[in-house]
């Protein structure tokens, strides 16, 4: 494979992991806090949709990206409600959050499909996008792409810099000992919760606006539960999200490379690359017996009085 | 006393459905001066404490924080007041460093730098001459450690009212001499210290003023200076002269039921001893210095490679391939709420989980005769609130290993292992405990693992030391001469 073939793809590899990039690190973000967010996929969709709908409503991309962040977090809202308030099981909360946010995105999408909407397109950066082969990979994508980049560092520094970072860990890790230093675990779970929302809702937009600027049924077609295995694949730290998700997409846009180029192989057989992988970086972590990041308390349910 | 106290209690109550927790509870809580709060388990030490603590409300009566009400309405409020508790279970993140759990909740400063956090958190532990390592993680500490990391958050927080739950019950003596030390200096630095506990030495070596907490009710609060010895208190607790020395009548051993040769197993150096009917011989030690093993590799729990062990005359391959349930082997493990029965079933299913090959006709399992079973057993055991119905996480500590002792003995063990048997327990059920391992000997071989010196002291027939993997010695229960060693040899001194 020679430069020609090889820095198209990596850069369609960022291009393609970015949504899920945004998706992992709102799941990342959730969970740290404690709560177990299987609704991703959902939440995604949503946020696609809604990300969609506005752009073509008010022309504007921009007001349409944030419109989809705050969907995701409407959408995150629910798991919440059910998690926060009424104590319900988290895993059933979550997978019902994606099954209905898939729903209703593709009941209210159905008049767009096939349609156009304005969207992101590349923006390469003045002198870094000049650099040799990072410039082209990098430096040369759309202005959601270069969000990603920051996005990590910020929550990083979030999460181990900031007391709001520590407590929101606590909650994460061991809620008693969170109300023990008079934090309110409660209110911490929330933020991790309408907050990593926000982001997954910014990855589904991602999908309708940048990635493609048109909107078709079932547009996350997965990328919710690859976020889901990518956390555990990170470790539940934002840093090894980033590659984790370029690793996928570095998957997907090389079997569409494929199925381009008229190989033997069916494409059914391609389209289930990421999906294996999923599976392969799931047995890996799993596989790992070092130190992972992994929130003690994750998936458990705190009593408010407690 | 000095001042008005900083807190005083006046006709506090508070009822849990129908048990009264605590009832008309008035007590001064004053600065410079360690307060300890005696009593059985569930007279309501922890439920007056909670009150303190922010984390339930009293049904009446009125709390004054220097001498005007206060309102402890939420854990925030109480931390504002200066309230901090060292909780019996460390209340420590085990993912975070020494320097973040001591910061958490903190709330000034947005953010945390891993140096400033360092800097402050080692001019605390100087002042009070403990040695932690800011950065390393707690999950890596011991719980001496952990123990200290709990207090240097509350010294972080400024808290000047500390109250200590029931400290020593995770501490080695020494341990334990570092946490007074502790103690000592920051009544010295005018704080107000609670201490809760039914360790009546403990108490009689630290204290100024003594409260009794029996029923709900505060039964008497004394000087400690006053106090003549700790039987006297130990009367007061329980309401009857406390028996604190059993009866312990020498029996002649009769036939060999457990037999190890040298086993060599997970940290294990060549452990060779034999246990007869009639007989108890009580393992001391540290812990962590190799019972768990040892007990793991006799019960059947790990799989035995280097050594041999014999139950009963039989290789334990053997015997734990084919052995009845009865007249066999019982187990009494440290952890009565985990290993030795399930919290969210009732008595009668824990009482089968051992037992239910007695009941068992082909596949089917007649309770009716398993509940009449159990019904007489818990009366004869005194097992209290006496209802087969409830879950077994209703029941307390004590209570809840009476029923496991009542369930082990009904199946009339020839070889008995009992692990901590009286950990956490008050004085009463700790003595109840002790008779029925004795009575139990009349049938059995006992080995009994324990991190208490005077319960082997008292109970065994022979008393072994473990250090380091080792059993150290094994000397008969009149060698005056071993036993004043023990303590060197427990820290491998000799």
């Amino acid at each position: 494979m020679n430069v020609e073939i090889l820095i198209p793809l990596l850069a369609a590899a960022v291009q393609s992991g970015t949504p899920i990039l945004y998706a992992t690190l709102g799941e990342i973000f959730t969970e740290r806090s404690g709560i177990l967010n299987l609704g991703v996929e959902g939440t995604m969709i949503i946020g696609a949709l809604t990300g969609f709908v506005v752009a073509k409503a008010t022309g504007s991309p921009y007001i349409a990206f944030v419109a989809a962040g705050l969907a995701g977090t409407c959408a995150a809202s629910i798991h919440g409600l059910v998690c926060l308030v009424f104590q319900g099981n988290q895993v059933v909360s979550g997978l019902a959050l994606t099954i209905l946010g898939v729903g209703v995105a593709n009941y209210f999408g159905t008049p767009y499909v096939g349609m156009n909407a304005p969207g992101f397109d590349p923006l390469p950066i003045p002198i870094l996008s000049e650099i040799p082969v990072l410039g082209a990979i990098f430096f040369s994508q759309d202005l959601l792409v270069y969000f990603t980049y920051l996005i990590p560092v910020l929550m990083w520094i979030f999460l181990y810099n900031t007391r709001f970072g520590l407590s929101l860990r606590a909650a994460g890790e061991y809620p008693a000992a969170a109300t023990a230093a008079g934090l309110n675990v409660i209110g911490y779970r929330w933020l991790g919760v309408l907050v990593g929302g926000f982001f997954m809702g910014l990855g589904g937009a991602y999908l309708s606006l940048a990635y493609t600027h048109l909107w078709t049924n079932n547009l996350t077609a997965g990328r919710g539960w690859i976020a889901v295995a990518l956390v555990i694949f990170a470790f539940w730290r934002p840093g090894r999200a980033v590659f984790g998700a370029y690793l996928f997409g570095g998957i997907m846009a090389l079997q569409l490379r494929l199925q381009a180029s008229g190989t033997q192989i069916p494409s059914s057989l391609l389209l289930m690359l990421p999906y294996f992988l999923t599976v392969a970086v799931l047995v890996f972590s799993s596989w790992w017996r070092g130190k992972t990041d992994e929130p003690e308390a994750l998936g458990t349910n705190v009593l408010p009085a407690d | 006393m000095s001042d008005a106290p900083v807190i005083r209690l006046e006709q506090i109550s508070k009822s849990f459905g129908e048990v009264r927790a605590n009832h008309n509870i008035s007590l001064d809580i004053a600065e410079g001066r360690i307060l300890a709060l005696l009593g059985e388990n569930g007279a309501g030490k922890s439920t007056l404490m909670s009150l303190l603590a922010g984390q339930s409300q009293p049904d009446s009566g009125t709390i004054y924080f220097h001498g005007t009400p206060a309102d402890f309405s939420s854990t925030e409020k109480a931390i504002e007041a200066g309230i901090g508790m060292v909780y019996q279970h460390f209340k420590l993140v085990e993912a975070m460093s020494v320097a973040e759990n001591i910061c958490l909740g903190r709330s000034d400063k947005t953010w945390l730098s891993r140096k400033g956090l360092q800097r402050t958190v080692s001019e605390i532990a100087n002042q009070y001459s403990m040695q932690v390592d800011p950065d390393r993680l707690v999950a890596d500490l011991s719980m001496g450690e952990k123990q200290q990391v709990e207090i240097l958050k509350l010294l972080f927080r400024q808290s000047n009212i500390l109250i200590f739950d029931e400290p020593t019950a995770v501490l080695t003596p020494h341990e334990a001499n570092n946490l007074f030390e502790t103690m000592r200096q920051m009544k010295k630095d005018n704080k107000a210290i609670v201490f809760i506990s039914h360790k009546l030495e403990e108490v009689m070596a630290i204290a100024d003023d003594i409260a009794i907490l029996k029923r709900g009710e505060i039964v008497g609060v004394m000087e400690a200076a006053h106090v003549s010895s700790s039987r006297e208190l130990a009367e007061m607790m329980v309401g009857r002269e406390v028996l604190l020395q059993v009866d312990h009548q020498r029996m002649e051993p009769r036939q060999q039921v457990l037999r190890v040769a040298g086993l060599k197993e997970a940290g294990l150096k060549d452990i060779n001893f034999e246990i007869r009917q009639g007989e108890i011989v009580g393992l001391v030690g540290v812990a962590g210095n190799g019972q768990k093993p040892l007990v793991e590799s006799v019960v059947g729990l790990r799989k035995v490679d280097g050594g041999v062990i014999t139950l009963l005359g039989r290789d334990s391959r053997e015997f734990f391939s084919s052995h009845s349930w009865d007249k066999a082997l019982s187990y009494i493990p440290e952890d009565r709420q985990g290993l030795a029965t399930c919290q969210g079933l009732d008595l009668l299913d824990n009482f089968l989980l051992t037992t239910r090959q007695g009941f068992q006709t082909g596949p089917w399992l007649p309770k009716n005769e398993a509940r009449q079973k159990l019904q007489y057993l818990i009366e004869e055991f005194d097992i209290r609130p006496p209802d087969a119905r409830l879950m077994a996480w209703q029941l307390s500590g004590g209570n809840l290993q009476k029923m496991v002792l009542s369930r082990e003995f009904y199946r009339k063990p020839r070889l008995i292992v009992a692990e901590q048997p009286t950990q956490g327990l008050d004085i009463a059920a700790a003595e109840d405990v002790w008779n029925l391992l004795l009575k139990a000997r009349e049938q059995a071989g006992i080995l009994l693992i324990t991190g208490d010196l005077s319960e082997a002291l008292e109970l065994s027939d022979r008393i072994g030391v473990m250090y380091d993997g080792r059993l150290v010695n094994l000397f008969s229960r009149t060698n005056e001469e071993m036993i004043e060693a023990i303590p060197q040899m427990m820290a491998g001194l000799i």
